[in-house]
Parts: structure tokens; C-alpha cells; sequence
């Protein structure tokens, strides 16, 4: 597979700021995979989130040095309008996106922006609305509608644009279980059914780990580590040293392959279910 | 009893027949027949057309006791208007003395003119209350992308309205952290809450430029820019859903019919003035006995 976003010894400093928030970082992100950004508050995720669809250097102030390529094109070398289209953004607090009336009208403005004809809009809302289930919502003020909804509204105001990259900036961050489940089942089909490109910063891992293809640990301003989710995971030690704090189940077999009650060679479940099923086998084995 | 739904504006039914109004025609009936009162000075007409906005509130399936919200006000601007007029009037030896207040003299004409005054202010309150009462925020936007009032304009109108919305969230929420940590002005002076109040705005006017950014960012990141897309026509997918159909045309020309034979019969025939109203006769009967 060809990678759809580069970056090149990319460096973003804000002006307020003395230290870069990314500092040199090489990365590629493939067609079609899932990638999840971890790391900790700082570390430069959301500076990556904003590098790839021109908010920055557009909206901020900073010194840029490097490249960052979407979909073989630098991303200065796009008008926004063009690279609306090609990169969506979901913002973490998904009221503060919110400027329209209704949640109707929220979700076709960026389909409006672009100029697309009434019955396209049409096609696409056909499309999107049943895919995020926010059907009952429409008539709907927005920012009246609970957390997870709210986030799904933000999501499907993205969607609707058709961008063939979706950039999530801790989409659920605000919400409750239920809300970030039902994001994440969303995610999941566009995944299963569309192939969709997919970044997710994201602190909630439980979610994250199964959907997710690669991994990238970001601290503050490097990469540290980049790899396929199990191999990623595999270096538990390391990852929890740098302040990641990994689902319940995947610590508790890590803690038993250290103390050699799993076998070392054997991977570590990333799931509940993985976890059950790897646990019969070990209780099954010594019964 | 009807479910009404709360909006920026104020609170609106749930259904209403008058939803089938295109909302263009709606913003032009506020700004008509506002003009209305304006023309006519007798005030059994003006009354009666308060009675035809009941009517239409009745009509509009309008919860009647939102009028309640607006009762404060109209009597306070009704105590306003007879006390500038009546106290405050000054001395006119011209006019006629009906009574006086620790020897000011309260004039007839005086009180003529105010209630002339007052009833013309009152169906325009009625009238704005009708509006409110029936018109969502969508719809103000939709009756002015209608009137192909630039997309800008009402983009920013929207913001606008929704900004009020998020800064009375804002305030609330900086309130409870106040009090939360032990601040309550309840009891104090007026000057002292004056003064803390710089308490609520600093953290508010951070929080508005924070949101600001936000909005910015969002919009940007969704395609939006003043200027448009270049030689990109906007659709306007929101106005497609409500058609103006000829019921609309037809009742733009009813109004538009009204504003016409009022302002014949007020400057045409003279007629509709305060002179020689039943209000006027009935005034003068029994305030001045028929003396004047």
C-alpha cells in the first residue's frame, strides 16, 4: 500500500512556545489503515492532527520546518478548499464546531462550502445519517442533543464531505461509555465497509486497540514508536515507561508473562475476548 | 396543552399551522404590520388589531401565557409613557385640567396623547411576541437567505445568534464555579455586585475568545471562507427545503393590500386619526364630562 500522509523531518514550533511541538518527525501513514496516536497531554498530537489538514501553518503562528506530504502533495500546496476535501477533522470538544441551527443544517454546511448541488447533498445525507444514526436528531439545535451525539453530529458533518482521510482528535474525550461505544462502532464500519483512512488521537486504548491497524506513540514532539498494533504492544515495558497506561488486560498478561505463567514467546491479548479465550487455554492446559 | 420548545429567541410551539408559513412571509408580516400602529392613531384600531394577533396566536397553537413574560414590561412602559406625558409634561394654561398631584396639574390632552402613544406601542409588541412565538432560529435565516440577503450576512447573524446561546451557558457555568468557591453577592450592595462583576467577565471574555478560535478553526477546517470557493456557486440546501408556493405570494399580497388601504384611509380619507375616535369621545367623556 502507497502512503497517503508523509511527514519529513517535520518540525512545528508555536511562536509562544520555546520547545517545538514536533520535533523532526518522520512518519507515513498507509491507505486504508486505522492508525492510532497515543502519548501523553503535550506530546504533540493535536500539532499532528492540525499539520496534516493546513490548520497549521494557516491558523496558527509558529515556525515550520519540513514537509508534510497528503496524498503525494505538500500540504501548503493546497488551497484549504482542496484539502478540506481530501482531509476530514473531527475536534475533540465536538460543541465548539458547532454553528448552525440545527443539526441538519450543521451537517451539510461543509457540503454547502463546497459548492456541491442540492441532490448530491441529498445523496449524502441519505448516506451519512443513517451510517451515524442521528436521524431523529435533525430538526434538532446541535448543542442540545447529549455528548455522544453531539460527536456523532461532528462526525457526520465530516463524513458528509467524503474526505478520503478522517483525522479524530480525541473524539471522545467528553463522553460517557456509551457515547464513546457507539463513535467507535462508527468508526468501525467505515473501516469494514468504506476502507477509509483513519487517524485517531485517542487516550481511551480499550476502544482504540481493536480497531486499530498501527500505532504511534508520540512524546513530546518525537516518535518514538511506530508499528502494527500487536508488535506495538508487544513492548509493553517501554510504552508504559513513557506514561502509557494500556487496557486492564493487556497488563494483567504481560504482569503473568513476567513472572512466567504465559508463555514469553506466546503475544499479548489486546482484547477482552482475546484475553478470555487466551485464559481458558492456559487454565484448560494446567486442568 | 401544547409542548412548546425553547429557543435563543424565546419559546415556540412544538406543531403550528402557522409552520406552513414560509418564513420569508412571517419576517415580512413583523415588519408590515409593526408599521401598522405607526399609521394609525385611533386606539380602538390599534386594540383590535392586538385582538387579531391573539387570534392568530390562538391560531398558531402559541402557549398564551408566554404572554406573561411580557406583561412586566408593557406596564412599566405604560407607567413611563402617562408619567413623562402627564407629570412631566410641563404647563400648558392652554390645555384642559382634569385633576392635580400636589399642584402639578394633570392635562387631558396629555393623557389623550399617551394613551394614543401607548396603544400604538402595544400591538407592536404583540406583533414582535407573534414572531417570536412562531419563528425558530432557522427559520429568521431562512427568511433572510430568501430575501437573497447575502450568505455572509446571515452566517454571521446565525453565529451571532448562536454566540448569545453559548456566552448564557458561559455565565452560568462561570457563576456556579463562583459560587462553588464560596463567592455569593446575594444581600450585598449593589455597588459591591458592580464591582465583583468584573469577576464573571474576565473569565467569560477568555472563554468567548477560546470559543472564537474554535469556531474559526472549525470552519475553516470544513471549507468555509468569506470570499466563497473560487467560481464555486453555494448551494443553499436548507432554503431548498422550504418552496414558497402561491399561498405564500397570496398572503405577501394580503399584507402588502393592508399596508396599502391603511395608509389610504389614514392619508387619504383622514380617517383612523385619533380625532374623532370612539376612544377619543369616550376619553373626553369621562375625564372632561364632555366639557371640551
Amino acid at each position: 500500500m502507497s502512503a497517503v500522509i508523509r511527514f519529513e523531518s517535520y518540525t512545528w514550533r508555536y511562536s509562544r512556545t520555546k520547545q517545538p511541538a514536533l520535533d523532526a518527525i518522520d512518519l507515513e501513514i498507509e491507505e486504508g489503515a486505522i492508525v492510532g496516536v497515543i502519548g501523553p497531554n503535550g506530546s504533540g498530537k493535536t500539532t499532528l492532527a492540525y499539520s496534516i489538514n493546513g490548520l497549521i501553518p494557516r491558523q496558527e503562528m509558529g515556525v515550520r520546518k519540513g514537509k508534510v506530504y497528503v496524498m503525494g502533495r505538500e500540504v501548503m500546496a493546497y488551497t484549504p478548499a482542496e484539502l478540506c476535501q481530501r482531509v476530514g477533522l473531527v475536534f475533540s470538544d465536538p460543541e465548539a464546531q458547532f454553528t448552525a441551527m440545527t443539526v441538519e443544517d450543521e451537517v451539510v454546511f461543509g457540503m454547502e462550502n463546497l459548492g456541491l448541488p442540492i441532490e448530491e447533498i441529498e445523496r449524502r445525507l441519505a448516506w451519512v445519517v443513517p451510517l451515524t444514526e442521528i436521524g431523529p436528531l435533525m430538526d434538532k439545535p446541535p448543542y442540545e442533543v447529549s455528548g455522544g451525539q453531539k460527536q456523532r453530529v461532528a462526525l457526520a458533518s465530516v463524513l458528509a464531505m467524503r474526505p478520503p482521510i478522517l483525522v479524530l482528535d480525541e473524539p471522545t474525550t467528553m463522553l460517557d461509555p456509551l457515547g464513546r461505544r457507539r463513535v467507535f462502532q462508527v468508526l468501525e464500519r467505515l473501516k469494514r465497509e468504506y476502507q477509509s483512512t483513519i487517524i485517531v488521537i485517542e487516550h481511551s486504548l480499550e476502544h482504540l486497540i481493536p480497531l486499530a491497524d498501527h500505532m504511534v506513540l508520540l512524546y513530546y514532539g518525537k516518535v518514538l514508536l511506530a508499528d502494527e498494533t500487536e508488535p506495538f504492544f508487544e513492548r509493553l515495558a517501554f510504552l508504559m515507561e513513557h506514561d502509557v497506561f494500556p487496557p486492564g488486560v493487556v497488563e494483567f498478561f504481560y504482569h503473568l508473562k513476567q513472572a512466567g505463567e504465559y508463555p514469553a514467546d506466546a503475544p499479548l491479548p489486546l482484547t477482552v475476548e482475546d484475553g478470555t479465550a487466551r485464559l481458558r487455554e492456559l487454565l484448560g492446559g494446567k486442568g | 396543552m401544547q409542548k412548546m420548545h425553547k429557543t435563543i429567541l424565546g419559546y415556540v410551539p412544538e406543531a403550528s399551522p402557522l409552520y406552513e408559513v414560509h418564513p420569508f412571509v412571517r419576517l415580512y408580516f413583523l415588519m408590515v404590520v409593526s408599521i401598522f400602529p405607526m399609521i394609525i392613531g385611533a386606539p380602538e384600531w390599534n386594540l383590535a388589531l392586538i385582538l387579531v394577533v391573539l387570534v392568530l396566536m390562538k391560531y398558531g397553537r402559541v402557549s398564551l401565557s408566554t404572554l406573561k413574560l411580557y406583561v412586566p414590561i408593557s406596564i412599566s412602559m405604560g407607567m413611563l409613557i402617562l408619567l413623562s406625558y402627564t407629570l412631566l409634561g410641563g404647563i400648558h394654561p392652554e390645555f384642559h385640567v382634569v385633576f392635580r398631584i400636589l399642584g402639578f396639574p394633570i392635562y387631558y390632552e396629555r393623557i389623550e396623547a399617551a394613551v394614543e402613544v401607548y396603544t400604538r406601542i402595544l400591538p407592536m409588541i404583540f406583533v414582535m411576541v407573534l414572531f417570536l412565538s412562531t419563528s425558530r432560529e432557522r427559520d429568521v435565516l431562512v427568511a433572510m437567505r430568501w430575501a437573497r440577503i447575502p450568505f455572509t450576512v446571515t452566517y454571521m447573524t446565525a453565529m451571532a445568534l448562536r454566540a448569545v446561546g453559548m456566552v448564557i451557558e458561559d455565565f452560568s457555568i462561570v457563576r456556579q464555579a463562583e459560587k462553588a468557591r464560596g463567592f455569593d453577592p446575594h444581600g450585598k450592595s449593589l455597588g459591591y455586585k458592580l464591582r465583583q462583576f468584573v469577576m464573571y467577565i474576565i473569565p467569560l471574555m477568555a472563554l468567548s475568545l477560546r470559543r472564537s478560535e474554535e469556531f474559526t478553526k472549525a470552519i475553516v477546517a470544513r471549507g468555509y471562507s468569506f470570499t466563497g470557493l473560487k467560481n464555486v456557486k453555494r448551494p443553499d440546501y436548507v432554503l431548498s427545503k422550504y418552496p414558497f408556493r402561491t399561498r405564500d405570494a397570496v398572503l405577501i399580497l394580503i399584507i402588502t393590500g393592508f399596508l396599502i388601504g391603511i395608509l389610504y384611509l389614514r392619508y387619504g380619507l383622514g380617517m383612523l386619526t385619533l380625532e374623532g375616535s370612539v376612544t377619543q369621545r369616550w376619553l373626553r367623556q369621562w375625564l372632561l364630562g364632555g366639557a371640551a
